[in-house]
């Protein structure tokens, strides 16, 4: 019996400690927050700028007033205060009360749609990333802004308005846009025995053959891997920038699911000769062995490359890879055949005025104020390094100041052609949601051997068919 | 129901009579409808009005906004050849598989062992072993994302490093996803089954099991004879539970492994529910979906009873 009592306590205890052992590692640092598009956190660098306000279009009648609420992520609400432009806001509309409510990302998506559905509780102004838009803008519940975007149609990235648009009618104003580079390490390059000159390296790597062949290279000289890329988790984005690199995507023009198309299926395939040839290192994006290499000094724990938007680099410079100043260099993203654009797009982010908003006028002064002035915007993109879909600000000397943080070169040049040649891609729209799922579970099987690229496209490709009814 | 059984003897009356009688009864019952009722009123606006208006809306397609298509039975004729909704069905019957009996044993046994009047500071352990159940589960989900962090910073690679075991990408693996998911419901369900097991052990007369015992019987048979068998009605309780439980894991999923990773391995009915209706705005099959796991659950329960009234 004596020892049977003693087995329950060594029972009870064993489970007590087990359960309290784990009940007591409850998080010591924040939660990992999910980390979306044109985010920048914190600014360690402000660059002074003098900037010449030129308003391009004088507000007109008497100035609006009232409060408006606007949902905004924290990465996007903080450049507005930071870099002084809400001040100026409030100095040239003193009767417009701004009240700010902080977001993340997913939490304006989550709350915007039941709002609109429910017809109250909306905003007056929310601010949406691009791949989402477009679901939003075929809801409805937003205002028809086409008399106010009108003056500056022409003066925006005209591949903002894609996913802005609905039946000819404006539903939203574009902010930031995110035209794809390629970030490389300039001391792997070196050890690699590249140069590590941008124009070199833009014309070394100008095809994904290149971009392999390089890869490779670098991989037999140092062990560095040319980039990361999760198998099972893939999050399809670098996967979105291929295809809107060659004006491509998810649908045809014309509405035809295009995912298991014979060029897409190659753009996997593509992807999928990095994985073969064993270049890739299996990080997850937004993670913290994915900052991890970004930020390495020790080149061997680094990574070479990097296909990504404008903002990643100030990601880079203020949170992810602050120690790393002067390492990183950005050319040209490479293209799937010889002689395309050097260009895609990835994220970016548009503001949407809610239709219940009472207070219209005073939103649109506070949406115009931020996108349609040379002021606002490039105080911001000094600030943060959110790229502006407004052209006119690119008549700056802003963009071609050398960039301390990337040794020296002027990033901003290659941001800004980068912009100006996007194609027309067929990635983000109304299905998004539902095409971008689907994709990201057929690149997950087929970089983990699952499936063949033609497969899993096909199997992606014929749900979505069903789901959505397109053909 | 104090009235229903009060009006059942008078079922001969005629109509008239019969209301008259039910009008006095709620007449002086009025303080018990008066208390029952703000439960009932909450119910119908927020619980029996959107059961009727999904089962309306699964005959049809909308975004939330705008208008309603009529589709009769098209949302349901898709759900049969939607190979992404059983996967997510057959995930929770491998992960019911793969937690829910060794949960079960495991709370059994620690009842047991808490129901002996050996263990001292009862109360201490019990609020121990209950505290996972009321933690919160986003907060639970992102512990153990960080505990098995597939790089070398998580605890668990860590731990394993020490005997020179590499790092495993637990969220990388379709297995080892859905075992970190089942530890995770173990960890925080374990305590809420013992607790209700315990509740059970406290009704059973302890001469029994003695009586056995003086009889010949050895503790595991007493306890897997006289015990368990005893214990059925709540061991039920707990499995029918469990099924929906698992079937309806939530927050765990969205917060461990992302809303189902890696490749939809852990996605649940639930979770797919939720994406089609707030992420994809298709309100209309999200509801027939639901109706189709409603009416599955509600078959799975029923055989549930019905198998296990049958064995008595």
């Amino acid at each position: 019996m004596t020892r049977h009592h003693t087995l329950q306590r060594l029972v009870a205890i064993t489970m007590f400690v087990v359960i309290a052992v784990s009940a007591c590692a409850t998080p010591t640092a924040a939660p990992q927050t999910p980390i979306v598009i044109t985010q920048v956190v914190q600014q360690t660098q402000i660059v002074q700028q003098q900037v010449v306000v030129t308003p391009t279009a004088v507000p007109q009648g008497p100035k609006p007033k009232g409060e408006i609420t606007i949902w905004m992520w924290k990465a996007a609400e903080d450049p507005i205060k930071n870099s002084g432009v809400e001040a100026a806001f409030n100095k040239e509309y003193p009767d417009i009360k701004l009240n700010w409510v902080t977001y993340g990302t997913n939490d304006v998506y989550q709350k915007l749609p039941l709002a609109l559905s429910a017809g109250t509780g909306a905003p007056d102004v929310a601010l949406v990333e691009d791949s989402n838009l477009a679901p939003f803008v075929y809801l409805g519940g937003l205002s028809d802004l086409s008399d106010r975007v009108k003056t500056y149609q022409t003066q925006m990235n005209k591949y903002k308005w894609d996913t802005a648009m609905k039946d000819g009618k404006y539903y939203a104003m574009p902010w930031d846009s995110g035209p794809v580079v390629l970030y490389y390490r300039r001391d792997v390059f070196k050890a690699a025995g590249l140069s590590d000159n941008p124009d070199d390296v833009s014309k070394l790597i100008s095809t994904w053959d290149d971009y392999l062949k390089v890869c490779q290279t670098i991989k037999d000289k140092t062990g560095v891997p040319c980039f990361m890329s999760n198998k099972a988790n893939n999050d399809a984005r670098l996967y979105e920038m291929m295809l809107w690199q060659q004006g491509l995507g998810y649908y045809s023009p014309d509405g035809k699911v295009t995912i298991d198309s014979a060029d897409n299926v190659a753009t996997l395939e593509k992807l999928g000769e990095f994985w073969k040839a064993g270049l890739l290192s299996d990080e997850a994006s937004w993670g913290d062995p994915w900052y991890a290499r970004f930020k390495s000094l020790d080149i061997t724990n680094t990574v070479a490359t990097h296909v990504e938007a404008a903002w990643m680099g100030g990601n880079y410079k203020t949170w992810i890879a602050a120690e790393a100043a002067g390492k990183w260099g950005v050319a040209q993203m490479p293209t799937m055949k010889a002689g395309q654009a050097r260009s895609s797009n990835d994220g970016g982010s548009s503001f949407v005025i809610p239709d219940q908003s009472k207070n219209k006028d005073a939103a649109w002064a506070f949406v115009e104020f931020i996108t349609a002035r040379v002021s606002s915007q490039n105080k911001i993109f000094a600030y943060a390094d959110i790229f502006p879909s407004f052209e006119p600000a690119y008549d700056d000397a802003l963009f071609s100041e050398p960039d301390s943080y990337f040794a020296g070169e002027s990033v901003r040049q290659y941001y800004l052609n980068a912009s100006k040649i996007v194609p027309t891609g067929y990635v983000y729209g109304q299905y998004y949601s539902d095409m971008h799922g689907k994709v990201q579970t057929a690149i997950q099987k087929f970089s983990t051997g699952a499936a063949s690229a033609a497969d899993a496209l096909k199997e992606a490709a014929d749900a979505v068919r069903t789901d959505t009814g397109l053909k | 129901m104090t009235t229903m059984k009060s009006t059942a003897p008078s079922a001969a009356l005629p109509l008239g009579a019969r209301l008259q009688k039910l009008g006095r009864e709620i007449i002086r019952l009025r303080w018990a409808y008066f208390f029952v009722a703000p439960f009932f009123l909450l119910y119908l606006v927020f619980g029996f009005f959107p059961q009727l208006f999904s089962l309306f809306l699964g005959f049809t397609q909308w975004k939330g906004l705008g208008p309603i298509t009529f589709v009769g039975l098209a949302n349901y004729e898709v759900i049969f050849r939607d190979k992404v909704f059983w996967q997510a069905m057959a995930n929770s019957v491998i992960i019911f598989f793969m937690h829910v009996p060794l949960m079960l044993f495991l709370a059994l046994v620690l009842a047991v062992v808490l129901n002996s009047k050996r263990v001292r500071g009862l109360p201490f352990f019990r609020l121990v072993y209950f505290l996972p159940y009321i933690t919160n589960k986003i907060a639970a989900g992102r512990t153990f994302g960080l505990l098995f962090s597939s790089d070398r910073q998580g605890l668990m690679n860590y731990f394993l490093s020490l005997f020179g075991i590499a790092a495993v990408p637990w969220m990388d693996n379709i297995w080892t996803a859905r075992i970190v998911l089942c530890l995770l419901i173990m960890w925080a369900w374990v305590g809420y089954n013992m607790i209700l097991m315990l509740a059970g052990l406290q009704t059973i007369n302890p001469e029994l099991t003695e009586a056995a015992m003086i009889d010949g019987a050895s503790a595991p048979q007493a306890f897997f004879q006289i015990t368990i068998p005893l214990m059925q009605p709540i061991l039920l309780f707990c499995l029918v539970m469990s099924v929906m439980g698992t079937f309806n894991l939530f927050s765990e999923v969205y917060t461990l492994t992302a809303g189902g990773g890696p490749m939809n391995a852990t996605l649940t009915p639930i979770i797919y529910i939720y994406n089609k209706a707030f992420g994809d705005f298709r309100l209309g099959y999200a509801s027939a979906v639901s109706y189709v796991y409603f009416i599955f659950i509600f078959v799975v329960t029923l055989l549930q009873f019905r198998y296990v009234s049958r064995e008595d």
